[in-house]
C-alpha cells in the first residue's frame, strides 16, 4: 500500500511520510492546521484534540497510519458549520474565550458530546469536556456556555 | 450596574475560537516570508558543577551551535538585579540551566545533534536547604510599635511555622519566543510574553545595541499568570544572540516538560509565626518569611517585598515586626505568579489566627472579625487604608449564600463515621499596582491615544492580552468617553517600535492603572476632536495625591494607593477511608472596584479562584535531594480538570476607587489568594480540628490526609 | 505504507509478527507518549474481528482492538468492568484506548486489567502456529513483562459470565477526578447465599503488579458476611500481610492504609 489515505476537513488526502509519525505534527506541519495546538504531546491536556469519524482524539497520541482510510475534522474544517456558529456564540455571550489555547479542542469535545447527546446535563457537559484543561476560565463559562448552546440550538445536534 | 460593566463580545473570540490566531508555534514563515530555524536549548544536568568543556559534534551545513561567546552584548539578563546570565557562565547553578542552543532547519535533526553534545562537568555540592540555607539575596526587615513589650505584657504566646510548595503557572500555550534579524539591522524579537519592554531591555542589553537596535512584540499569548514576566527575557536574549548569529530568524518553543521543570513557578515558603494575645485581642505579630528563591534572584526582591508587607493579613495589630528572606538554592529560579508572594503569607497569617481562636476556644470567624482593619487604620507599613474596608459586609453576604457561620459552628463539633465535613472562611486584600512608588519612580506609565482621519481609535499602550481581556476592555473604556461605537476603537498586540512604555502586564495594574490613562487621553481626545483629521494624544501616570510616600528601605508609607478584598468560603467533606476530599462548594465575594465588563471580570474570579484551590490541594512539585524537580510532566503535576470543583460561586462586591476608571481596581491576581488557607481549614475542622491535627502546609494531599489520620491511631 | 502495516485480518497480522519485529499498536494512547525511535508499528485498529464484544456459553468476548468507549457503549459488558473503564483519564483517552493495550503495555496502574483479574478473566493470544487462552495471573508476570511470546498478538478478553453476573465492589483513587492515574484501586465480585460467602475475587492496584491471593480469598469462603465485617480488620489483615506496596506519586503507607480501609469497605457493602 502506497501513501496514508484518509479524509482531512472534506477533502481526500494522501500522507506519504512515515506511518509512526505523529498525527499532531502533520496536521501542523504538513498541512497547516494550526487550530491544533501542542500542549503537553501526552495525552493530557486536550489542546490537541480533533474528530476522527466524529469522535474525539488527542492527535498528539494517534500515529499516521492508523488514520488510514478514517475521516479527521479540525475547526479549519468546523468553523464554517451552523454549530460551530452557534458554540462560538454561546462562547462569546459568557465570554468563555480567555487565552485561547485551549479552545480549538474545548468545541470540538463539546461537538462530540452534543452530536451524541443533544441535550447533556451538567454532569454530563462536565465528563465530556474532562479531558481538555483549561487554566483560565475555572471551568464554569466554558461548561455554561455548551450547555447554552445545546439549548439555542435546539435541532442543530 | 453602570454601563461600562455590561458585557461585550471580546475582541479576540472570533479569531481565538476560530483557530486562526497566531501563537508563536503557528509562524510557518516570517511575516516577510523566511524560513525560522529551530532552536533547542542543552541544559545542565547537575544541581551544581563547573562546566569544563562542552564538545559540539561536527554540524551539518546549517546547523549551529550558540553559547555564551556568541553574545555581541553582555551575558546578564535585565530583570532586577541582572544576576542571571543569558547562557551559563563557568558554572552551572541549576538543573536545566542553559548551557547552549543547537540551531537549524529540521527540528528532530537538532534534537539528535543536541544528545551528541557532550558535556564534562565537576560536580560541585548543591544548596537545597531554604530552612538553613545561608545566601541570601534580600533580606528585609520593617515594623513598628514595641513588638518586644506586647511579648511581655501578652496573655499568650502563640508561635506555629507555616510552608507553602511550588505552583506552576500552567498556562497552556508553553513558553516560546523568536528572533529576526532585520534589514535595517535591528533584531525583532516576539513571542509568548507578558511585558514587551522589559524584554525590550533586556534584548538591547545583550545585543549590546541602544534600545532603538531591538523592538519587541507581543504575539497571541495561551495564558501567563506571571509565567510570562520575566522568563520571556531570558528566552528572548537566547534566541535573538541566535539570529544574530546566524543571520537567520530563529524560533524556540519549550515542550512541556522543559516548561514545567525549568521555567519560575511560585516560590515555596517557610513562615515563622509568632503572635502576642491579651485581653482577647491580638497585640503583636512577629513573622519571619523565607522564600526559596532558586538559583538566581531574577524577581524574588519584588515577590518578596509583596508577600512580607501581607504578613500580617487584613488585621489591624498594633504592633508589627516582619524579617523576609529570599534564600539562593541551587533550582530553578522562582519567578511571578498570580499573587506574586502574597498567597504564601496570607496562607500563614489566616491559620495562625484560625488557631489562636480554637485555642481561645471561641469561633474563629469572629475572631478574625474583632481584628479586621477599617477605612484609616494603619497598614503594616505605616501606611493607611485610605477607602472603605468592605470585609464586613462581603462576610455577610458569603454567610448568607452557603450558611457560613452556622455551618462553621456545626462542622467544629466532634464527628464520627467516614465522611466528616468541613467549612473554612479566610479573608484577604491585594494591594493593587506595582509596591510603593514603583509606579511613580520606575514605571512611569505612558499611554497614547492615536486617531485616524476615518475615525477609527487606536490604543498605544504596552500591556499585553494574555487572556484577562485588555484588548476588548480598554478599547471599551476609550470608546465610552468617546462615545463612539466599539468596533471604531482597536488594540493590537503591542509592538514596541510603535507604543508606548506603559509598563509591564502584571501587578494587577494594567486596568486600573494604564485604563485610567487610557481614560483621561480619551477625555482629551474628546475635546480637541476634528472630523477628518489624525490626531494624537498622550497620558503619564501621576500619584495620587492622598498617597504618604513609601520608602523602600524602611517599608514605610503607603505600599498600595488601595485594595481590592475577597472572602472565600469552601465547603468540603472528607472521606477518612480514601483521603478523598470532595469540595461540596466554593465560595468567592470579590470587589475589584466596578468590573469593567462584568463577564470578563467574573471570568478572572472564577479562574483564579480554581488555581487558589489547585494550589492547596493537588497541585504537588517539590525537587529531590539532587535538586532535581520530579513532576515534570502533565501525568505528574495535576490541575484541576472539569470535574474537580463542580460547584464554584464568584460573587462581585462592588466598593469604587476613585483613581481608578469608573471606580475600578486590580483584579487579575486577587481570586488566586484566598481559597488555600479556606480550604485547609475546612479539612482540618473534618478532621477534628487543630487539637487533634493541626495543619499548617499546602498543598495538602489526599495522601496527607491519610498520612495525618495514621498519626492518630499510632 | 512506510514505518507500518495496516492489516485487516488477524490471521494476516500475526503473520507480520512472526516474520518481522513490530511494535503492536491499537489505540495509540500509551505507545505515542512513549515515544519509541524508529518505531514500525503493526496497526491493528482497522481490523474487525479485533473490535467486536460477542459472547458464547462461557464467556463476554472483548476484541483486543475494542475501545473503552465502545465497551461503555455495549450492553454485554459487565458493571464492574464498565465502572472501572468510566474512571480511566477523560472522553478522548477512552474513545481511543483499548483493552488489548490496556493489558498488553504491562503497566500496574492498568484499570480494566484489575476488573479482569477480579472477574477471573482470561486472555486469547494468537500467533501463525494457533493460539492459547490463559488466565490473567498468568499473563502478567510483573510490571513491564507479560507472557506474550515475540509472534503473538492478544486477540481477546474473555471474562466468565458466571463472575460477571455478580455483586461486585469497585473504587479508584486518584490525583484528581478526572485524567488521573490509579494511586489505589480495589476490585472484588462475590457471591453470597443466605449470608454465607460463597466466592469472592478481591484485587487491587498498588502493589506494583497485578495478583490475585486466592488462597486467602479461600479462607473467607462459608463464612458469614456479618462475621467478616465485624472483624473486618482482621480478615482484612490476612489478604495485607501477604501485600507489599510500592511507593511512587504516593506512599507505600498511604497505599497500604486505604486498601485496608477498602477492605473493610468492601465487607460492609457485602451485607
Amino acid at each position: 500500500m502506497n501513501g496514508i489515505h484518509f479524509r482531512l476537513n472534506g477533502k481526500d488526502t494522501c500522507y506519504d511520510g512515515s506511518a509512526a509519525d505523529r498525527l499532531l505534527d502533520v496536521l501542523r506541519d504538513t498541512y497547516d492546521m494550526k487550530s491544533v495546538k501542542c500542549g503537553c504531546k501526552e495525552g493530557e491536556c486536550g489542546a490537541c484534540a480533533v474528530l476522527i469519524d466524529g469522535v474525539l482524539v488527542n492527535s498528539c497520541c494517534v500515529a499516521m497510519g492508523a488514520v488510514d482510510a478514517h475521516e479527521i475534522v479540525t475547526v479549519e474544517g468546523y468553523r464554517e458549520t451552523a454549530r460551530f456558529a452557534a458554540l462560538s456564540k454561546a462562547f462569546a455571550d459568557l465570554s468563555a474565550v480567555q487565552c485561547g489555547f485551549c479552545i480549538p479542542g474545548m468545541i470540538l469535545a463539546a461537538e462530540a458530546l452534543l452530536s451524541k447527546n443533544a441535550h447533556p446535563t451538567e454532569e454530563e457537559v462536565r465528563t465530556a469536556l474532562s479531558g481538555n484543561i483549561c487554566r483560565c476560565t475555572g471551568y464554569n463559562a466554558i461548561v455554561n456556555a455548551v450547555l447554552n448552546a445545546a439549548k439555542e440550538g435546539d435541532g442543530l445536534w | 450596574m453602570k454601563e461600562i460593566c455590561q458585557s461585550v463580545k471580546k475582541k479576540d473570540h472570533d479569531p481565538k475560537i476560530e483557530g486562526r490566531s497566531v501563537y508563536v508555534d503557528d509562524y510557518n514563515l516570517t511575516a516577510s516570508g523566511k524560513k525560522i530555524l529551530c532552536g533547542r536549548l542543552l541544559h545542565s544536568i547537575y544541581a551544581k558543577a563547573k562546566v569544563l568543556s562542552v564538545t559540539v559534534p561536527e554540524l551539518p551545513e546549517g546547523y549551529y551551535w550558540v553559547d555564551r561567546n556568541d553574545i555581541p552584548g553582555d551575558n546578564n539578563v535585565n530583570i532586577v538585579l541582572d544576576d542571571t546570565p543569558v547562557f551559563c557562565r563557568d558554572t552551572v547553578e541549576y538543573i536545566g540551566e542553559p548551557i547552549g542552543m543547537v540551531v537549524g532547519p529540521d527540528e528532530k535533526a537538532v534534537e539528535a545533534l543536541l544528545k551528541k553534545i557532550e558535556v564534562e562537568y565537576e560536580e560541585l555540592e548543591p544548596m537545597l536547604d531554604l530552612r538553613n540555607g545561608d545566601t541570601t539575596f534580600f533580606d528585609y526587615h520593617f515594623g513598628h510599635g514595641d513588638v518586644d513589650k506586647a511579648f511581655a505584657e501578652a496573655d499568650k504566646v502563640y508561635e506555629e511555622e507555616f510552608t507553602t510548595g511550588y505552583q506552576d503557572q500552567t498556562y497552556l500555550e508553553p513558553q516560546g519566543m523568536m528572533a529576526e534579524p532585520e534589514e535595517d539591522g535591528r533584531m525583532f524579537v516576539h513571542g509568548s510574553l507578558q511585558c514587551p519592554y522589559y524584554v525590550h531591555g533586556a534584548v538591547a542589553r545583550a545585543m549590546g545595541t541602544g534600545p532603538e537596535g531591538v523592538h519587541i512584540l507581543q504575539d497571541v499569548t495561551g495564558g501567563g499568570f506571571g509565567g510570562k514576566e520575566d522568563f520571556p527575557s531570558i528566552l528572548g536574549c537566547q534566541v535573538a544572540v541566535a539570529a544574530k548569529k546566524t543571520g537567520q530568524p530563529v524560533r524556540c518553543v519549550y515542550n512541556r516538560r522543559e516548561d514545567l521543570e525549568f521555567t519560575p513557578k511560585r516560590h515555596p515558603s517557610l513562615s515563622k509565626y509568632k503572635l502576642a494575645v491579651k485581653d482577647g485581642m491580638v497585640t503583636a505579630v512577629e513573622a519571619d518569611v523565607r522564600f526559596d528563591a532558586g538559583a538566581y534572584s531574577t524577581l524574588s526582591a519584588v515577590v518578596l517585598q509583596r508577600g512580607i508587607i501581607a504578613a500580617p493579613g487584613i488585621y489591624n495589630i498594633p504592633n508589627v515586626r516582619v524579617t523576609g528572606k529570599a534564600v539562593k538554592t541551587n533550582t530553578t529560579p522562582c519567578g511571578a505568579y498570580r499573587g506574586f508572594g502574597a498567597p504564601q503569607t496570607f496562607f500563614a497569617i489566616e491559620m495562625m489566627m484560625d488557631h489562636i481562636a480554637q485555642d481561645l476556644g471561641i469561633d474563629s470567624i469572629a475572631f478574625k472579625q474583632k481584628h479586621f482593619a477599617k477605612q484609616g487604620d494603619m497598614t503594616s507599613t505605616q501606611g493607611r487604608y485610605h477607602f472603605p474596608v468592605p470585609i464586613p459586609a462581603m462576610l455577610d453576604e458569603v454567610d448568607e449564600l452557603c450558611d457560613l457561620r452556622r455551618k462553621h459552628i456545626e462542622y467544629s463539633r466532634p464527628q464520627s463515621g467516614r465522611y466528616r465535613k468541613g467549612i473554612g472562611f479566610s479573608a484577604i486584600f491585594h494591594g493593587a499596582g506595582f509596591t510603593g512608588s514603583g509606579e511613580r519612580d520606575m514605571i512611569k506609565a505612558t499611554a497614547k491615544l492615536r486617531k485616524y482621519a476615518d475615525g477609527t481609535v487606536e490604543v498605544l499602550a504596552s500591556n499585553g492580552d494574555i487572556g484577562q481581556g485588555v484588548r476588548t476592555t480598554f478599547p471599551k473604556i476609550v470608546a465610552h468617553e468617546l462615545n463612539i461605537p466599539l468596533d471604531k476603537v482597536y488594540y493590537s498586540h503591542p509592538d514596541t517600535a510603535r507604543v508606548p512604555d506603559s509598563g509591564p502586564t502584571v501587578a494587577s495594574r494594567s486596568l486600573m492603572i494604564v485604563g485610567e490613562l487610557l481614560r483621561r487621553a480619551a477625555i482629551k481626545l474628546r475635546g480637541i476632536w476634528e472630523e477628518g483629521k489624525e490626531q494624537e494624544v498622550e497620558e503619564h501616570y501621576k500619584q495620587p495625591d492622598f498617597m504618604i510616600p513609601f520608602y523602600l528601605d524602611r517599608f514605610e508609607g503607603d505600599a498600595y494607593p488601595t485594595y481590592a478584598w475577597a472572602v472565600s468560603a469552601v465547603e468540603v467533606e472528607v472521606d477518612t477511608y480514601t483521603g478523598v476530599v470532595e469540595i461540596l462548594g466554593a465560595y468567592g465575594n470579590f470587589d475589584v472596584g466596578t468590573p469593567v465588563d462584568y463577564n470578563i471580570v467574573v471570568g478572572q474570579m472564577e479562574g483564579g479562584f480554581l488555581q487558589g484551590l489547585g494550589y492547596a490541594s493537588i497541585e504537588k512539585m517539590s525537587y529531590d535531594n539532587k535538586g532535581r524537580i520530579r513532576n515534570n510532566s502533565f501525568t505528574d503535576y495535576l490541575v484541576p480538570t472539569t470535574m474537580d470543583v463542580p460547584h464554584m460561586v464568584a460573587k462581585m462586591h462592588v466598593e469604587e476607587y476613585p483613581d481608578g476608571p469608573y471606580g475600578a481596581k486590580g483584579a487579575g491576581e486577587l481570586p488566586l489568594v484566598a481559597p488555600p488557607p479556606a480550604y485547609l481549614e475546612a479539612v482540618e475542622m473534618a478532621l477534628g480540628g487543630m487539637k487533634k491535627h493541626r495543619l499548617n502546609a499546602i498543598p495538602f494531599s489526599t495522601e496527607d490526609v491519610i498520612l495525618e489520620l495514621n498519626k492518630e491511631v499510632l | 505504507m512506510v514505518n507500518g502495516y495496516k492489516p485487516t485480518t488477524l490471521q494476516e497480522a500475526v503473520e507480520i509478527k512472526s516474520r518481522v519485529s513490530v511494535t503492536p499498536y491499537a489505540g495509540g494512547t500509551d505507545l505515542m507518549v512513549r515515544n519509541i525511535p524508529d518505531a514500525v508499528y503493526l496497526f491493528l485498529n482497522d481490523i474487525d474481528e479485533l473490535r467486536q464484544i460477542t459472547q458464547d456459553d462461557a464467556y463476554i468476548r472483548i476484541g483486543a482492538a475494542v475501545t473503552f468507549t465502545q465497551a461503555l457503549d455495549s450492553d454485554l459488558v459487565p458493571p464492574l468492568m464498565k465502572e472501572a473503564i468510566s474512571r480511566i483519564a477523560a472522553p478522548a483517552i477512552r474513545n481511543a484506548g483499548t483493552f488489548g493495550g490496556n493489558l498488553g503495555n504491562a503497566s500496574d496502574k492498568a484499570d480494566s486489567v484489575l476488573a479482569g483479574f477480579a472477574l477471573d478473566g482470561r486472555v486469547r493470544l494468537v500467533s501463525a502456529k494457533g493460539e492459547r487462552v490463559i488466565p490473567f495471573d498468568d499473563f502478567c508476570v510483573r510490571r513491564g513483562v507479560t507472557n506474550i511470546a515475540d509472534d503473538e498478538l492478544i486477540a481477546e478478553i474473555l471474562l466468565p459470565k458466571e463472575k460477571c453476573a455478580l455483586p461486585y465492589y469497585y473504587k479508584k483513587i486518584g490525583g484528581r477526578s478526572a485524567l488521573a492515574i490509579s494511586r489505589v484501586a480495589f476490585a472484588g465480585a462475590y457471591e453470597v447465599h443466605n449470608g454465607v460467602i460463597q466466592a469472592i475475587s478481591a484485587t487491587v492496584i498498588g502493589e506494583g503488579k497485578f495478583t490475585r491471593y486466592r488462597e486467602v480469598e479461600a479462607t473467607l469462603i462459608g463464612k458469614s458476611v456479618d462475621e467478616v465485617s465485624a472483624n473486618a480488620d482482621a480478615y482484612a489483615e490476612r489478604f495485607i500481610e501477604k501485600m507489599t506496596f510500592t511507593r511512587g506519586r504516593v506512599s507505600a503507607e498511604y497505599r497500604k492504609t486505604v486498601v485496608t480501609n477498602l477492605f473493610k469497605d468492601y465487607f460492609a457493602s457485602m451485607k
